[in-house]
C-alpha cells in the first residue's frame, strides 16, 4: 500500500500531454510556462532539436535518388500514396504500415509520423489566419453545428503564437484572409511578379501572394534564418521553420517544469466517477509493452485527430459506454481533411534571360475568391490556390532528340518558365464520414485498431470544377501558353490535414468540445489538435491549431488557479 | 586544353572515326574493370550487359570539358535503379529491352554493340534516342529500352557530384533567395 502510494505520487503531475506535434508542443510550452508540472507522452522515439540525420546529405550522398530498394515498399503500403514522403532521406519519420495497421471502408490516406516533434518537422510549414468567414459558415449555412468560437476570440492567440513561432508573408487587409504579424515575405520571382500583377488588371477579387509560412526571413528568438536550401521535411539544423522540436519543447524545458517520455503509448484516459474527471493516463511502453499509470489535474490530448479519437473511444467506463466525452455520439464522425491535387499549369514566354538564386522553400498563394459576399456558386465555402513558377531544368533533355555533347550542352542552359497551381478546398464536415475503433483486430500492443469509412462527396465534387476551371482561366488572364489542367481526386487523408473527430460545439448533445476544447462532461480533458475543428475551411490548420492549443492552456491554467478544475 | 579545342577535336575524331571514347572510359569497357574514381563491379548484370551499359552511358553523356557519365559513376548507378529500386517486372522488362536492343544491333550491324565502331554506336544510340523520344516506337523495345537508359543516365548524371558541380551548378547553403536576376549571374541551369 505504501509503495503503492509512493509509485503514486511519482507518476504524478500537474498536467499530462499527449503527444508532441504541433499543437502538443504548445500545450507544452504554454501549460510548463504557467508552472504547471507537465509530463509529455510521446509514442514514439525521442528527436532533439539537430538530431536530423540526412539534414545535410546531398543528392549525392543519397542512394538511387533518393529511392527507397522496392523490397522495403511493402512496409509503407499507405505512406507512399502521397508520392513524397517516403524516400531514403525522410522515411524514419513516417511510421512503417506493416507495424501501424488499419483497416479502410472507404480509401483513407492516414499519413503519420510517430516520434517527438511528430509531423511538425515535415510539415507543410503554410501558415494562415481562419476568418469569421470559416467560423460562421455552419451557422450560416445549416450545414453541421456552429463553431462555439469567432474570429475575435481566436485573434489575440493568433497574434500570441505567430510572434513566438515567426511568420514570414506579406500584409494584404483582406478582412477574409487576416493577417498574421509577419516577418519579412520570402520574395516572388519574375513570372510569378508578372503573374500576380496581370491578375491585379484582371481580376478584382483575386491576388497572388507569397505564402504566408512558419519561415523565418531572419533570425528570430534565437532560431533561424532559412537558408533557402530547401531541405525542410528532413528537418533544419538552423531551425529556419517552426517545428516543436526547435521551438516549443525547447521552451517547454527552459521552464525546468518539463518532463518528456518518448515510447509511452496513451492506451486510455482514467475517468474517476466520483469526481467526474479524468484522473491520469493510460500508457504503455511502446518498447517494452508494460502498462504504466500516470496522473494529473489536467489532461491535454494532441495526439492528432485520429489517435486522439481513438484514445478517447477506447476510454470506456460505465460512465461513458461507447467513449470518454461521447455523449453526443459524435466522437470519431465528421472527419475532415482537404480536396486538392486538382489545377492547371502552363508555360510562359520570355524572361529567358532572368532566373533566380537559391531554393525558396515555398511557393504563392491565392486566397479564396468564390463564395465570399455572397454565396453564388452551385456549391458552398470554397478554396485557395498554392503553386509557383520556376524554370525547368536538366531533366527536359530526356525528351529532347540530342544526346552526347549536345545534351551535356542543352542542360546547362534552363528551359522555359512553367507555372503551375493546385487548390486546395473546404471539405465540409458530414456525419457519415468517420472511423470507429475494431476491439477485435488489434495491433502489435493490443490496441484495437482503426477503421474509416470516409469519402468526398457532392459538394466536394462540385467545387473541383471550379478549382480546375479557374486555374486556368488566371493562367490565360496572366499571359500563359499551353495551358493544360488536371484533377486527380485521391482520397481523404492526402492532404495530411485530418481532423473534425471530436467537434468544438456549442451543445453537449451534438459536438465533443465546447468553446474551451474541454470536453463537455469531463471538464479537465482538453483537446486542441485537429480533432476539434467543427469546420475545415480551405486553409491550412496548424496555426489554428497552435492558437487555439495556447489558448486552451492559458485557460486551463487559470482554472487551475481559480480550483475549477 | 581549352574548351573549344576538346571540343573541336572531339567532334572531328567523331566525323573520321576517330576514337570518341576518353581514355578513362576505356578501362572500364575492357573487362569491366574498376577504375579510380568508378567503383562499380557489376553485382547483377552480366560481362557483356555491363559493358552495354557502360558505353551507352557514355554515349549519352560524355565526358566533355567536364567529367562525363562514366565517371560520375552513373554505369552502377543504373545497375543499382534497375535492381534494388524497380521490381521484378520493371527488371524483367529492361533486361528484355536490352536482349532486343542487341537484337536489333546485331541484325543490322552484324556484330554486337559493344564491338562497334564507336561512331557506329553513336549513330545506333542517336538513332533509337530519335526513335523513342520522336514518339512514334513507343512499342519498339530497343527503343523504349534506350529511353529509360537515357532517363536513368540523364537522373544519375545531374545529381551526381560531377554532373550537379561541375556540369551544372549546385549551391550546398545559398543562405539567400535572389528572385529574379540575369541569368548570366547564375551561369547554368541549377543541379537543383
Amino acid at each position: 500500500m505504501n509503495l503503492n502510494l509512493k509509485a503514486k505520487k511519482q507518476n504524478t503531475y500537474d498536467a499530462i500531454v499527449v503527444g508532441t506535434g504541433i499543437s502538443g508542443g504548445w500545450s507544452a510550452k504554454e501549460l510548463s510556462e504557467n508552472g504547471l508540472n507537465t509530463l509529455v507522452l510521446e509514442r514514439g522515439r525521442n528527436v532533439s532539436h539537430g538530431d536530423y540525420p540526412t539534414a545535410t546529405l546531398e543528392p549525392w550522398d543519397l542512394p538511387r535518388n533518393d529511392e527507397i530498394p522496392y523490397e522495403e515498399r511493402e512496409h509503407y503500403e499507405k505512406q507512399l500514396r502521397t508520392g513524397y514522403t517516403i524516400r531514403e532521406s525522410t522515411k524514419h519519420w513516417w511510421v512503417r504500415d506493416t507495424d501501424q495497421p488499419y483497416r479502410e471502408i472507404e480509401r483513407f490516406d492516414w499519413i503519420r509520423g510517430y516520434h517527438v516533434g511528430g509531423r511538425s518537422i515535415m510539415w507543410g510549414r503554410h501558415s494562415y489566419r481562419l476568418s469569421d468567414l470559416d467560423f460562421e459558415a455552419n451557422a450560416r449555412e445549416g450545414i453541421a453545428v456552429d463553431w462555439p468560437i469567432r474570429y475575435s476570440d481566436i485573434e489575440p492567440w493568433y497574434d500570441y503564437v505567430e510572434r513566438f513561432a515567426g511568420i514570414s508573408g506579406e500584409a494584404l487587409g483582406i478582412p477574409h484572409f487576416p493577417d498574421s504579424r509577419f516577418l519579412p515575405p520570402m520574395e516572388l520571382n519574375c513570372v510569378e511578379k508578372h503573374a500576380r500583377e496581370k491578375i491585379r488588371q484582371h481580376f478584382s477579387d483575386r491576388v497572388l501572394t507569397i505564402g504566408r509560412v512558419a519561415m523565418l526571413t531572419e533570425p528570430h528568438m534565437g532560431r533561424g534564418p532559412c537558408q533557402f536550401r530547401n531541405k525542410c521535411i528532413r528537418g533544419c539544423p538552423y531551425a529556419g521553420y517552426f517545428s516543436s522540436n526547435a521551438a516549443t519543447i525547447p521552451a517547454a524545458e527552459q521552464t525546468g517544469n518539463l518532463t518528456l517520455r518518448p515510447h509511452s503509448i496513451v492506451n486510455k484516459v482514467i475517468y474517476d466517477a466520483e469526481t467526474g474527471k479524468a484522473s491520469g493516463v493510460e500508457v504503455i511502453d511502446a518498447e517494452t509493452g508494460e502498462m504504466q499509470e500516470f496522473y494529473a489535474r489536467v489532461i491535454f490530448l494532441n495526439a492528432s485527430a485520429i489517435n486522439t479519437a481513438m484514445i478517447l473511444m477506447n476510454s470506456r467506463s460505465d460512465r461513458f459506454p461507447d467513449g470518454l466525452g461521447n455523449d453526443s455520439g459524435q466522437l470519431g464522425r465528421n472527419l475532415m481533411d482537404h480536396h486538392f491535387r486538382v489545377g492547371a499549369n502552363g508555360r510562359f514566354e520570355g524572361f529567358q534571360d532572368r532566373y533566380y538564386f537559391g531554393r525558396r522553400p515555398t511557393g504563392f498563394f491565392i486566397p479564396r475568391f468564390r463564395n465570399v459576399e455572397s454565396n453564388d456558386r452551385d456549391y458552398v465555402r470554397g478554396f485557395g490556390y498554392q503553386g509557383s513558377a520556376s524554370r525547368e531544368n536538366w531533366s527536359r533533355v530526356v525528351r529532347e532528340l540530342s544526346i552526347g555533347n549536345e545534351l551535356k550542352e542543352l542542360a546547362q542552359t534552363p528551359g522555359e518558365w512553367t507555372m503551375g497551381m493546385t487548390a486546395f478546398g473546404e471539405m465540409l464536415p458530414h456525419e457519415e464520414n468517420r472511423m470507429w475503433l475494431d476491439f477485435e483486430n488489434t495491433d502489435k500492443w493490443g490496441q484495437p485498431t482503426v477503421v474509416f469509412d470516409c469519402k468526398f462527396r457532392d459538394n466536394e465534387l462540385k467545387m473541383r470544377e471550379d478549382m480546375k476551371n479557374d486555374a486556368a482561366e488566371i493562367l490565360e488572364a496572366a499571359g500563359f501558353k499551353n495551358i493544360t489542367t488536371y484533377d486527380n481526386l485521391g482520397a481523404p487523408g492526402l492532404g495530411i490535414h485530418e481532423m473534425g473527430t471530436a467537434r468544438m460545439g456549442r451543445d453537449p448533445d451534438t459536438s465533443v468540445l465546447n468553446e474551451w476544447n474541454q470536453i463537455h462532461a469531463v471538464p479537465n480533458v482538453f483537446v486542441t489538435d485537429g480533432a476539434c475543428m467543427t469546420s475545415a475551411a480551405n486553409q491550412n490548420p496548424s496555426l489554428t491549431y497552435m492558437a487555439l492549443s495556447a489558448r486552451a492552456a492559458n485557460y486551463a491554467a487559470e482554472e487551475l488557479n481559480k480550483q475549477n478544475l | 586544353m581549352s574548351m573549344d579545342r576538346r571540343e573541336a577535336l572531339r567532334r572531328s575524331a567523331l566525323l573520321m572515326g576517330g576514337v570518341i571514347f576518353a581514355p578513362s572510359a576505356i578501362g572500364v569497357l575492357n573487362g569491366c574493370q574498376a577504375r579510380p574514381g568508378v567503383d562499380w563491379s557489376p553485382e547483377h548484370l552480366d560481362r557483356s550487359q555491363a559493358r552495354l551499359i557502360t558505353i551507352l552511358v557514355d554515349m549519352i553523356i560524355p565526358d566533355t570539358d567536364t567529367p562525363g557519365a562514366v565517371e560520375a559513376g552513373v554505369p552502377a548507378f543504373v545497375e543499382e535503379m534497375i535492381f534494388v529500386a524497380y521490381n521484378e517486372d520493371a527488371r524483367q522488362e529492361f533486361i528484355s529491352g536490352l536482349e532486343a536492343f542487341e537484337n536489333s544491333v546485331l541484325e543490322e550491324h552484324g556484330s554486337s554493340y559493344a564491338d562497334l565502331e564507336p561512331e557506329v554506336q553513336f549513330q545506333v544510340a542517336d538513332s533509337q534516342n530519335r526513335r523513342a523520344v520522336g514518339g512514334e516506337h513507343t512499342d519498339d523495345q530497343a527503343a523504349q529500352f534506350f529511353l529509360v537508359m537515357k532517363e536513368l543516365t540523364v537522373m544519375g548524371y545531374f545529381t551526381s557530384e560531377i554532373g550537379a558541380t561541375q556540369t551544372l551548378r549546385y549551391e550546398k547553403v545559398p543562405g539567400r533567395y535572389d528572385a529574379c536576376i540575369p541569368f548570366d549571374e547564375v551561369g547554368k541551369t541549377w543541379a537543383t
